[in-house]
């Protein structure tokens, strides 16, 4: 469970994130939207402890994850934007690696059951930089499941994929419904309605809207949203 | 302290898979193999006119060839550390992981030190070709190698800070070769000045360090500054990656 109160982040004068509240509940998925430089990605790196905030609370699977920041992170598995991996290691040796990072009792056991479940156990041997984007994100995937984490935080892992491995990712990240909280950031409306029981809008650092990912025209209450004009009115 | 083991396991197999760490060795090694063949050359040619007493004694120390391969390639091996990281992009991955910063800076120290002693290691043979030709004083050829290593104990630490806190590894190189250069500058300041400046300069010599080292004298003055400003620059390496939470 993610519990988030009053979340405030200031990069020098300009506040990026603004009071920002909400709770991502066990088994859930929750679609974190918003244009581009709403917020998302300062949101994201708060909750996982890579930045802190200027004001308000965290708590991680009931720790608080500000005053706990390394015991919280113990609980998450993180896939940040544009997946950052050591492109010259093998894919098996950086999820030891990893494994081993996170202090995972039965590194060898959790690594064959992280690159199955982010199938990718056929790569095992190869040079994480020879592979392909779509199979980077699973090693990405792999990765933020290696520690089996009752939470996941991905921040746009579709981006840049093709039509076939975006249908496949979202497959994947389907499959965690009703295991693991998941909070999934998007601009992609579409992946919302595939995968999310539950959407967050934000808004110029703001939250502006908490509701069901089942809506008629998601994309209408998006436009509105964000512009404050429908989209067939003027 | 088991993170820091981790992290510096990492670092490590990344390095020895990199062309840098090659292009490093074989570079620092040819530096070196000249150096060497053309003090043995001098002394086997002239009687002994210098300070140093040996060929071993002026390859550590004794002459400034032994410093300029070192203010380039300190700044290049330690440039990587944690503005590699900033670079690729997986310091992201690195601190949302459960490790502390003094884990990481910690395990990135340890691994540089080893960089270090790896670097030094083939120029045991040097003492070795010396042993077959004549006679070696192994206790001063100890004592420069434990002085070469408080030496890298404080060069890496000067470019583990300069690479946690620029944003590339260029400019961490750039940083650390201008740290490093002054510092080395300052030390000259011992045959510049007179009084308690002379005093100043003499105490944070590289020069002094190591001419004090290769005559198999162990001087805990110098033991103390490496210490110290190792100490020092790996507590605001800490500090600074800390910093960057909140920046």
């Amino acid at each position: 469970m993610i519990e988030v109160e009053a979340l405030s982040r200031r990069y020098g004068n300009r506040l990026a994130v603004d009071d920002v509240s909400f709770i991502v509940n066990p088994g859930e998925i929750v679609g974190f939207l918003g244009p581009n430089g709403a917020g998302k990605t300062t949101t994201l790196r708060m909750l996982t402890g890579y930045l802190s905030p200027t004001s308000g609370g965290i708590r991680i699977h009931g720790i608080d994850a500000v005053a706990s920041s390394i015991r919280a992170r113990e609980q998450l598995g993180y896939m940040p934007e544009g997946v950052p991996l050591y492109r010259e290691m093998r894919v098996q040796e950086y999820l030891r690696h990893r494994a081993a990072l996170k202090k995972v009792p039965n590194v060898g056991e959790a690594v064959d059951r992280a690159l199955e479940q982010a199938g990718v156990a056929d790569s095992r041997k190869r040079i994480i930089g020879q592979l392909s984007k779509g199979y980077r994100q699973r090693v990405g995937l792999a990765e933020a499941l290696i520690a089996d984490p009752p939470i996941l935080i991905l921040d746009e892992p579709t981006s840049g994929l093709d039509p076939n491995q975006v249908r496949q990712f979202r497959q994947l990240v389907q499959g965690f419904g009703g295991k693991k909280a998941v909070l999934l950031s998007t601009h992609i409306l579409s992946e919302v309605e595939a995968v999310c029981d539950r959407l967050i809008i934000i808004h110029e650092g703001r939250k502006a809207a908490d509701l069901p990912a089942a809506q008629d025209d998601l994309e209408e209450v998006f436009v509105e949203i964000t512009t404050g004009v429908g989209k067939n009115k003027p | 302290m088991k993170s820091a083991w981790v992290v510096m396991k990492r670092e490590l197999a990344s390095f020895f898979v990199s062309p840098l760490a090659y292009v490093v060795l074989t570079s620092w090694l040819v530096w070196n193999g000249v150096v060497f063949w053309v003090l043995t050359e001098f002394y086997a040619r002239n009687a002994v006119s210098s300070g140093a007493a040996s060929p071993l004694s002026a390859f550590f120390g004794g002459s400034v060839l032994f410093f300029i391969p070192l203010l380039v390639f300190v700044p290049i091996l330690a440039m990587r550390l944690i503005a590699g990281e900033k670079q690729s992009g997986t310091i992201e991955t690195l601190m949302t992981a459960p490790v502390s910063e003094t884990s990481v800076i910690l395990g990135k120290y340890g691994a540089s030190l080893v960089m270090w002693c790896v670097l030094w290691l083939p120029t045991v043979v040097y003492a070795w070709i010396m042993s077959q030709h004549g006679s070696v004083d192994w206790g001063a050829t100890a004592s420069s190698y434990f002085g070469v290593f408080c030496l890298g104990a404080y060069f890496m630490a000067v470019g583990l800070l300069m690479s946690t806190l620029a944003s590339t590894q260029i400019i961490a190189a750039v940083l650390s070769f201008v740290a490093l250069g002054v510092l080395f500058t300052v030390g000259i300041g011992e045959f510049v000045f007179d009084g308690a400046a002379r005093e100043v300069c003499a105490y944070v010599s590289m020069w002094g360090h190591m001419q004090s080292f290769s005559k198999g004298v162990v001087d805990t003055r110098y033991l103390v500054f490496d210490l110290s400003v190792a100490v020092l620059a790996v507590g605001l390496s800490i500090g600074a990656l800390k910093a960057r939470r909140h920046g």
